[in-house]
């Protein structure tokens, strides 16, 4: 699960949607709207190369722009992980 | 009333004994290796000791003092004569003993290490979830690779682990056996420190309970002996090898006091641990088997747990019901869609209690009267205090009849109209249990109507099916709310109908509605009154010779919901090359076209049935489809259809046009024979020879066969039974008809010729070497004329393949199945519209990210725009409304639609030519379906999810190895696809990517060509012309110049590919390498050296083998055989947004998670689509979030998701049984019983769908 040295970073590839960080405030309102635990939510490592340029540190929450076959867009969300 | 307590499970503790509480659980110390003594009395101190529980009925336990019924069993123990390790952890002993230290019993990693390890546990961060984990076997690999301790700086030896049990020393003064009693010592010193950072819970579970000083005596109850025929007794196996592990104890001690030569002693030692280990596990690897007298192997505490037989998949998920049955099923299309037949014989066995009531009690005491001999009658009478009055044994049962009073339960027999559960094996689906009404019927069969087997996958040649009784109202209650044939028309999988008209009754349709059927007034009342029409009859449509005659079309208009409105091509317009659009139907009356499977058919989205269904509602739908088919049944008994021989017949002329064809084929294949043995045959690039030849042989033998098939087809005439069923779609093709009156066609295996079995021929029929189509299995005859032997061997040589290949299918389809279900059963939608496990992981935020439900949506979509637009353009009136008022009533109704649905509503309003009271009718209409798709909370999405992946699995075909594109690259396609995709497999069997160019290369030939050189692989062996080998000092690589330009590489290229090497020193003379070796190596390393330097990869990216170039889209596009996207993406030139790659896994490692997760829903899509088998995407985005869920790609099945559920009960039931109990032990797990397999387990109800709901009620505070 560890990134490669040199590793090409491509953030604009087709399958790779829009990856942003929550500011501290609207994780709490994330959570508070789905009533769960940081845990609870889907994970994503502090390494995945999709976040790797924005800075992340684990803890932080991401807000995924999914395009979605069914609903035109959709949001997810992750939270990050330590390896 | 007595107020029955009742205690429910809150949870399950898994932990180790201690030999102390071995013995403080213990009734009885076992010593004596006899059971019973010559009276047969069980011997004191023995295996069948009286303390250990009762057998037999009215024997009293001698420990609490209830009879059989009561007494749970106790546990005894034996106290052994030497500690034994156990089997189970064995493992774990393994690993302690590697990972820490022999003197100070610490870990073998610095303290400052463990304090930092101790530090992530202990700050239960939330983001530590996935490292916490991995601490464990972190601090295993470390500790493993320490020479000295750390903590009390003590050397430490190699430990030698011979499987299964001993345990070697290698120190300086030679290898050392470790026994079990100095492990014991070992682990008895181990911190609780240490401990819990290796998972262990110190508490619940010490290292030195691995070890066995006393062992636990299983109590009667769970081994009891059987008396046989002859009287004699059987023990149980658990006795049996009881029984020897107390015989050898007994003289391991005596030898031990006796002081016997500590060689012989250490022997029986070895065999004490040899029959306890078998006691626990019989099927250890490195140790014989303990075996019977008879030879069958013991089955021991771990075969009774394990497998599909074992404790938790035979008996604790799976238990054996009553109030069911099971008989072979039958047709009768004389049912209603929604009934069952009941054989007579059946009805008086299964019974439904009924409490007698002042409305019923007249009626039930009839029922007692008649008894339960004769039906309907009565089985049981329950009195309110409990007794329960068999009628068999009751002489007068008119006064019992008498007695009867309101408030008496009476177990009635099975009578009409009674909701039961019907259900078919393998049930894949939701389908495969509905709810019938009974309908009892003389003989011995279950009835069911013909269209519903598509959803049972039911026929009638020897199936047998089950019915079930609901016994309780709520049963029942949920049984008609949700389990309705009717209910289930739908299939959750596509949101399309799965039951509809069938065989004869498409046939029957198309018959009766086609343009020339007349009906005269007595035939159209007749069929209108079987259909159950109750209005007034319409006028006669046309005449005939003057009289009046209704139409056929007019007859099916008539069960046609009034205001319904509806366009279609007709299967059979497509077949007959007719007008599209045929089928016109318009206010309820069907103007034009025939009716057949595409407007009434199983399995036919978008078909009337569907629109019908959908607009109008299920029970309007069954309705219409039971109408339909009961008459259109009876049209075609009465008018007569069948086919048979003579409806194949061919006339002369075609037959000789037939046999023409095919010569001319035959010389068009023996010509390209001979243009191959010249050499002039026409290359197709990327081929060989063989293999062009084969494609040209093959190509032209099928449209041979096409043609011939064609000609016979359409010798036919449109009223030939044969075509009517094909062009209908009532049953088979033109392809059937083809080979059953042209030819049959080349007969294949592997998708291939009949190539080879003897040496080079097919059969030994034939000359070797020989090519013609007959020697390799091309039948010309057709089934009509019937096969030559040597045509026949061939066909059945292909017939074979798919015999196979079925068995073989439902077998892996089936396994994937299983994980599937195993994955997901227990994700549920919550109230809050996400889609959770039970201990509130998010798997998705919103269901399918619209939360619509497929069952109620229209075929995948919350409601059908277009459609409600176009019955509201019929009833509308006014002018056109203008752009703003749309765009106003869609904002103000479409606010809780998602983007896409408000888009697409918006869009279609704006095209349309309604007024304004239209659009708001519209969009009215369209909140209110779209707020009825919605799906409920509760829902057992995950359940519904996995059967309709695993479902359409049955049907893929197994093996095609099918050309994507270009003949040149060959990928896995079908269900090895699918299970590949689930498995998360970190590599596809066959890898392959789409490379798409920038700007240049997208347009120019000459860069595609470049960019691709730069990704094709290229080693030095691809650009040699021979190899030149001098075993003493060089080796000489002759390059060939044509090959290094076709690969467009320089000498200097693979001069410096080949530097790096130290083995050698290279030098080059013209296109001349040569590798001058260092040292004097041996034959063997050079050939070696060689081998190395032949693989050295000179240009391109590693494990791209092949490559294509092709043109797709008016750009160039390289394909490849091998994936390497981490590698391709350094590439310049290459598009690098558009990078695609079939490795998932791939993409998740460079790509991140998101990614994978898309690469993931487009490569099942893809394999679903490339079967033709519709699958919503709601379903494929759900598998894929979940694999995705946890931040890296976890797998459907043991090593993933099912391997890390929560529930010990759960993983334990799904494989690998005893090792995850042991775990669960050690580790001081706590089941909670929240999913679903835990609680089928310990029977309680089940937390998903009905069973999520619980009424709770606030107890109001006093004031």
């Amino acid at each position: 699960m560890g990134v490669k040295k040199n590793q090409v970073l491509v953030p604009d590839h087709a399958f790779v949607p829009k990856h942003e960080i929550v500011s501290k405030e609207d994780a709490e309102k994330v959570l508070k709207k789905f009533n769960c635990k940081p845990t609870e939510l889907p994970l994503i490592f502090v390494t995945d190369p999709a976040i790797l340029g924005l800075g992340v540190k684990p803890g932080d929450l991401i807000k995924i722009t999914r395009k979605s076959p069914t609903a035109g867009e959709s949001l997810y969300y992750r939270y990050v992980v330590e390896v | 009333m007595s107020i029955q307590t009742i205690k429910s499970i809150d949870g399950i503790r898994f932990s180790i004994w201690s030999p102390t509480e071995v013995r403080k659980y213990s009734v009885a110390e076992i010593t004596a290796p006899e059971t019973y003594d010559e009276d047969g009395m069980p011997v004191q101190g023995g295996l069948m000791d009286g303390r250990l529980g009762t057998l037999e009925p009215g024997q009293k336990c001698l420990t609490c003092g209830n009879t059989v019924a009561r007494c749970p069993g106790h546990f005894g123990h034996i106290e052994l004569a030497e500690p034994v390790l156990h089997i189970a952890f064995i493992d774990n002993i393994h690993k302690l003993l590697q990972s820490t230290c022999r003197s100070c019993a610490r870990l073998k990693v610095p303290q400052e290490d463990l304090d930092e390890f101790k530090k992530i546990k202990e700050k239960q961060a939330a983001y530590t979830i996935i490292s916490q984990k991995r601490i464990p076997e972190q601090i295993i690999e470390k500790a493993k690779k320490a020479k000295t301790c750390p903590h009390c700086g003590k050397a430490q030896y190699e430990l030698i682990f011979t499987k299964p049990t001993i345990f070697v020393e290698k120190t300086e003064i030679g290898e050392h056996r470790l026994l079990p009693i100095t492990i014991r010592e070992m682990f008895s010193q181990i911190l609780d420190e240490d401990l819990k950072l290796l998972a262990y819970d110190p508490v619940t579970a010490r290292p030195e309970w691995f070890i066995l000083q006393a062992l636990p005596v299983a109590p009667v109850t769970v081994r009891p002996s059987i008396i046989l025929e002859t009287g004699i007794r059987s023990e149980d196996d658990l006795t049996h090898k009881m029984v020897d592990i107390i015989r050898v104890n007994q003289r391991l001690k005596e030898s031990k006091e006796a002081g016997t030569p500590p060689l012989i002693v250490q022997d029986l030692v070895d065999l004490l641990q040899y029959h306890t280990t078998t006691y626990f596990d019989n099927e250890v690897s490195g140790i014989p088997q303990a075996h019977h007298r008879s030879g069958r192997p013991l089955k021991t505490l771990t075969q009774r747990l394990k497998g599909k037989e074992g404790r938790f998949r035979g008996s604790l998920s799976g238990k054996r019901v009553d109030f069911s049955s099971r008989t072979v099923i039958s047709p009768d299309p004389n049912l209603d869609l929604s009934e069952v037949g009941v054989p007579e014989a059946v009805a008086m066995k299964l019974t439904i209690p009924e409490i007698i009531t002042e409305w019923n009690i007249k009626r039930m005491k009839d029922l007692v009267i008649n008894g339960p001999d004769t039906f309907p009658g009565v089985n049981y009478i329950v009195r309110p205090d409990g007794v329960k009055i068999r009628l068999d044994f009751v002489e007068d049962r008119s006064t019992i009849a008498e007695t009867l009073e309101i408030g008496y339960l009476v177990e009635r027999h099975l009578a009409d109209g009674d909701i039961v559960m019907f259900n078919r094996q393998p049930s894949l689906h939701q389908m495969s249990i509905m709810a019938h009404y009974v309908r009892v019927l003389p003989g011995k069969t279950f009835r069911l109507h013909p269209s519903v087997c598509p959803p049972y996958n039911a026929d009638f040649d020897g199936d047998e099916m089950n019915l079930h009784v609901p016994q309780s109202e709520e049963a029942r209650a949920e049984a008609i709310l949700l389990m309705r044939v009717q209910d289930q028309l739908i299939s959750p999988r596509y949101g399309g109908p799965i039951i509809g008209a069938l065989r004869d009754f498409v046939t029957g349709a198309y018959l009766l509605t086609k343009d020339d059927t007349v009906l005269t007034i007595q035939e159209f009342s007749n069929l209108a009154m079987l259909g159950s029409y109750a209005g007034q009859l319409p006028k006669p449509g046309t005449k005939v010779d003057g009289t009046p005659v209704y139409t056929g079309k007019q007859l099916f208009s008539l069960f046609l919901p009034k205001d319904f409105n509806y366009v279609i091509t007709s299967k059979w317009s497509k077949g007959t090359k007719g007008a599209e659009k045929d089928v016109v139907i318009k206010n309820g009356e069907l103007i034009s076209g025939v009716i057949d499977k595409s407007s009434i058919g199983a399995e036919e989205p978008e078909s009337v049935l569907h629109r019908i269904a959908k607009d109008y509602g299920n029970d309007i739908g069954k309705k219409f489809l039971n109408s339909i088919l009961i008459m259109v049944k009876q049209f075609i008994t009465h008018y007569g259809f069948s086919y048979g021989y003579s409806d194949l017949e061919v006339p002369e002329k075609d037959r000789q046009k037939i046999s023409d064809d095919l010569a001319q084929s035959y010389d068009v294949v023996f010509d390209f024979i001979s243009q191959h043995k010249n050499g002039t045959l026409k290359l197709t690039r990327g081929m060989k020879p063989e293999e062009a030849l084969e494609v040209n042989i093959v190509n032209e033998l099928g449209q041979a066969r096409d043609k011939a098939g064609s000609t016979a087809d359409q010798s036919f005439d449109h009223t030939n039974a044969g075509r009517i069923m094909a062009t209908t779609g009532a049953r088979g093709s033109a392809l059937n008809i083809g080979q059953m009156a042209g030819a049959l066609g080349q007969q294949s295996r592997r998708g291939n010729r009949l190539i080879e079995g003897y040496s080079n021929r097919a059969l030994p029929h034939y000359k070797e070497k020989d090519n013609s189509p007959d020697a390799h299995g091309f039948v010309k005859s057709n089934y009509r004329d019937g096969l030559s032997a040597l045509e026949f061997f061939f066909h059945a040589m292909g017939g074979r393949e798919g015999l196979v290949d079925t068995a073989v299918r439902t077998q892996q389809s089936g396994y994937m199945q299983r994980r599937l279900i195993n994955a997901l059963e227990h994700i549920r939608l919550e109230y809050d519209g996400t889609v959770r496990d039970p201990h509130g992981h998010i798997i998705q935020f919103l269901y399918g990210e619209d939360g619509i439900d497929v069952a109620k949506s229209d075929h995948g979509e919350a409601f059908n725009v277009n459609r409600l637009i176009e019955s509201q353009t019929i009833i509308d009136s006014g002018k056109k409304a203008t752009k703003d008022e749309i765009n106003d009533f869609t904002k103000k109704y479409t606010k809780t639609f998602n983007p896409r649905l408000t888009r697409l509503v918006t869009e279609n309003l704006l095209e349309s030519k309604l007024s304004r009271n239209g659009v708001e009718a519209v969009c009215k209409k369209g909140l209110l379906l779209y707020n009825k798709a919605k799906v409920e909370p509760g829902q057992a999405v995950g359940i519904i999810t996995a059967q309709s992946i695993g479902e359409p699995g049955t049907q893929m075909t197994l093996r095609t190895f099918h050309f994507a594109g270009i003949k040149e690259r060959n990928v896995t396609l079908g269900l090895p696809r699918l299970i590949e995709l689930v498995d998360a497999r970190k590599k596809p069997v066959t890898p392959a990517m789409d490379i798409y160019l920038e700007d240049d290369g997208k347009q120019s030939r000459e860069k595609a060509v470049e960019i691709a050189r730069n990704v094709l692989q290229t080693k030095v062996s691809a650009l040699l012309a021979h190899v030149d080998t001098d075993y003493a000092t060089s080796i000489r690589f002759a390059l060939s110049p044509q090959r290094l330009s076709d690969r467009g590489c320089t000498v200097k290229d693979v001069e410096e590919a080949l530097q790096p090497n130290k083995k050698f020193k290279v030098t080059t003379t013209d296109t001349l390498v040569t590798l001058n070796l260092e040292g004097e190596p041996d034959a063997q390393t050079v050939i070696a050296i060689r081998n190395k330097a032949l693989n050295v990869t000179v240009k391109g990216v590693p494990d791209i083998e092949r490559i294509t170039l092709l043109k797709e889209n008016d750009q160039w596009v390289i394909q490849t055989t091998g994936s390497n996207i981490a590698k391709v993406l350094e590439v310049e030139g290459i598009d690098k947004n558009n990078l695609k790659t079939n490795n998932v896994f791939e993409i998740a490692s460079t790509l991140g998670i998101e990614a994978a997760r898309n690469a993931l829903i487009s490569e099942l899509n893809a394999t679903l689509e490339d079967q033709g088998l519709e699958v919503d995407s709601r379903y494929i985005m759900l598998v894929s979030d979940l694999m995705c869920s946890r931040g890296y790609m976890q797998q459907i099945g043991r090593h993933g998701i099912a391997g890390t559920k929560d529930s010990v009960l759960a993983r334990a039931a799904f494989e690998i049984t005893v090792p995850t109990i042991a775990h669960a032990a050690l580790a001081g797990e706590v089941e909670k019983l929240k999913g679903i397999t835990e609680n089928v387990i310990v029977g309680n109800n089940i937390p998903i769908g009905s069973g999520t709901v619980d009424l709770y009620m606030q107890v109001s505070k006093k004031r």
